[in-house]
């Protein structure tokens, strides 16, 4: 299996209260993390415990104190911070607890930003976005701007967002945090359904149950540092039974 | 780069009260220079062709020596032939006649007083055909030809200092050209005002004749030269200025701008104004927009940490910010031009007066000039404005921390 993620030794401190020097405030520290091709991967643990500074930093819009972060073969942490764009760009989709679509622009135009951003032809854009949304369920809705849409909609969005580009990583923070149990078990559904179908590899902090339930490797943090790295055996792990086409199967019906 | 310019197109109405009020910010200030400088331009056309038409002409002949240095005795510097000269002008392109003319000054006395003059000697027909008529406050023109030769114009000022109205009698004293007193009498035809009162208490008119008897002289101090527009002067000029070379004495043309002194004191005094309004538009827009854009860029932090975080290049989200305010400048611009224009077609169509200012003696039409140049001008002001105060904003975006950016509630 091809590693996608290699963490070594990283810690994060933040100063205090905006002091450079003093009072520095620990959020990781010396963490090793190897994420692997088509892993289905969450990180865990209570707030406070570092999830959302690894997933920053995973997804280069950080930089570690110490320790260096590999990205598909790239050495993020000797990369410049234009290159950093660029590896942003090209390999690493993200998705948000609270959406971050775009308001002025429709589902379709925010799907395909970051192939705009890429420089890409308009005519592969919009098969690119096509062929993302109605992976989601929301090819009917590719022309509703963000506040016309529903919570579990807008971040279905965001998930289309996040892999047009067909990123090597997905990194989703608290994706499930601002929806409904309804809504939620359709993201984590239609998310392990890509994992599935198209391999990609997902990387999401959470500590909802529902989600967890469908993780076959579960990362728990405490205080900064790895508590356990509990992978389930492929054999012997039995997630709650999915639909890897859960939306695009419902709107065609 | 055209969803880049939809995207900025939709941010600049993200919200609409607070574009509304930045648009009538920016075409407030728009429509406060076209009607300024509309009105300036006004002004200063309208004192140009007043200049012109008042007497100056468009092109003015004269002798090089004339030029060079000052009359030792009157007309010593005149034109001799002007008759040829004239004859030579008359036949150039654009012209629509030549009018001689001698300066002089004197003594003019009623008998029981007298009071120094400023004289201008002039040939009505000529004048009149080139439409340079006096303004009369009472009384008429000097005749034509033979029957004004025993005939005066006086200022308005002159006229009262001197306790004369029209049809009263003058005694007109000079030097001639050969150094002596010599006197003519004349009846007054009509009392004047030239629109400046220095002028009016001095001012006194006779024809040619009457002043060539005086002087003792056929020479003319110049030939003034009206033109059918004053937009040909330049054409005018450079057709006739070879044929003069030719004549038996050296002769300069003049052109009215290098005349009209007090016209371009009056032009450069304008520009200054509409200047510094410009400036003050300027800078007002300026710092209304860098605090508006500021507000703009505080609220929309997440959404510009996600588009960093999505690889969004920093020098991007600057372009971003800058085409948001140059369209904001634009639409307010293309606001305070169509407001611009319709105050301004209002106001002519009221037919408003301005009281006349100091100097003046006649109120002021309050008319404004639509100027495609002063429309243009304007935006840009605006515009470049609005740019220039998204830099901070702009540059502010780009450098903000993704991950602070991401938390940014």
């Amino acid at each position: 299996m091809k590693q996608i993620v290699n963490v070594q030794d990283v810690s994060r401190s933040y100063p205090l209260n905006h002091s450079r020097t003093r009072n520095l405030v620990c959020a990781l520290s010396h963490l090793y993390l190897q994420v692997e091709a088509g892993e289905f991967l969450a990180i865990s643990g209570p707030s406070g415990s570092g999830k959302t500074t690894l997933l920053n930093l995973i997804g280069c819009i950080d930089q570690p104190t110490s320790g260096r972060i590999s990205i598909g073969g790239d050495d993020a942490s000797s990369l410049s911070p234009g290159h950093l764009t660029a590896l942003r760009r090209e390999k690493i989709g993200f998705v948000f607890q609270t959406f971050n679509l775009i308001p002025v622009f429709t589902a379709a135009e925010n799907v395909e930003y970051p192939l705009l951003i890429q420089g890409m032809s308009s005519q592969e854009r919009r098969i690119r976005v096509a062929e993302a949304l109605e992976s989601v369920g929301l090819t009917a809705r590719a022309h509703h701007r963000p506040d016309l849409l529903s919570g579990g909609e807008r971040q279905r969005v965001a998930v289309a967002r996040a892999i047009v580009h067909r990123p090597v990583l997905v990194l989703a923070d608290e994706p499930t945090a601002n929806l409904d149990t309804h809504n939620a078990t359709q993201l984590i559904d239609l998310m392990r359904g890509l994992n599935q179908r198209l391999g990609l590899t997902f990387l999401f902090s959470t500590h909802d149950q529902r989600l967890l339930e469908h993780t076959p490797r579960i990362v728990r943090l405490t205080d900064g540092a790895i508590e356990s790295d509990s992978h389930a055996d492929a054999a012997s792990f039995q997630p709650p039974a999915i639909d890897p086409f859960p939306l695009a199967q419902n709107q065609m019906a | 780069m055209g969803k880049f310019l939809l995207l900025a197109f939709r941010n600049v109405f993200r919200n609409r009260r607070r574009t509304l009020m930045t648009l009538l910010m920016v075409g407030g200030g728009v429509v406060g220079l076209l009607m300024s400088g509309g009105f300036f331009a006004f002004m200063i056309d309208g004192l140009r062709e007043h200049t012109i038409r008042e007497g100056l002409g468009h092109l003015q002949v004269f002798t090089a020596e004339h030029l060079k240095r000052d009359e030792v005795r009157v007309l010593d510097t005149g034109i001799p032939n002007w008759r040829q000269v004239a004859a030579t002008i008359q036949a150039g392109p654009h012209v629509r006649g030549v009018a001689p003319r001698i300066d002089f000054y004197g003594m003019v006395s009623n008998g029981a007083k007298s009071s120094v003059f400023m004289g201008s000697a002039v040939d009505p027909v000529a004048e009149n055909s080139l439409g340079f008529t006096p303004r009369l406050t009472s009384g008429r023109d000097i005749g034509p030809k033979a029957s004004g030769e025993t005939e005066a114009l006086i200022g308005a000022g002159l006229a009262r200092s001197m306790n004369v109205k029209v049809g009263d009698g003058l005694t007109v004293l000079a030097v001639t050209s050969d150094g002596a007193l010599n006197g003519v009498d004349v009846d007054i035809a009509g009392i004047v005002k030239t629109g400046y009162d220095e002028m009016d208490a001095r001012y006194l008119r006779i024809s040619l004749a009457s002043a060539q008897r005086l002087l003792q002289s056929d020479r003319v101090t110049n030939l003034v030269v009206g033109l059918d527009d004053t937009a040909n002067t330049d054409v005018a000029a450079a057709a006739l200025a070879p044929k003069l070379q030719g004549l038996q004495q050296p002769m300069v043309l003049k052109k009215w701008i290098d005349l009209a002194t007090y016209y371009l004191q009056v032009r450069n005094m304008f520009s200054g104004i509409f200047l510094f309004l410009g400036l003050i538009v300027f800078f007002m827009v300026l710092m209304a927009s860098v605090n508006t854009l500021l507000m703009a860029m505080f609220e929309r932090t997440r959404e510009i940490g996600t588009m960093l975080a999505m690889g969004t290049p920093r020098a991007w989200i600057v372009a971003l910010f800058m085409l948001e305010a140059i369209l904001t400048g634009s639409l307010g611009a293309l606001v305070g031009v169509l407001g611009g224009n319709l105050l301004g077609t209002l106001v002519n169509l009221s037919g408003l007066h301005m009281p006349p200012p100091p100097g003046l003696t006649v109120p002021i039409s309050f008319h404004v000039l639509h100027i495609p140049a002063l429309m243009v001008g304007s935006s840009f002001i605006v515009v470049f404005s609005l740019a220039l105060a998204s830099i901070v904003p702009a540059i502010r975006a780009s450098r903000l921390p993704i991950a602070e950016a991401l938390a940014h509630v």
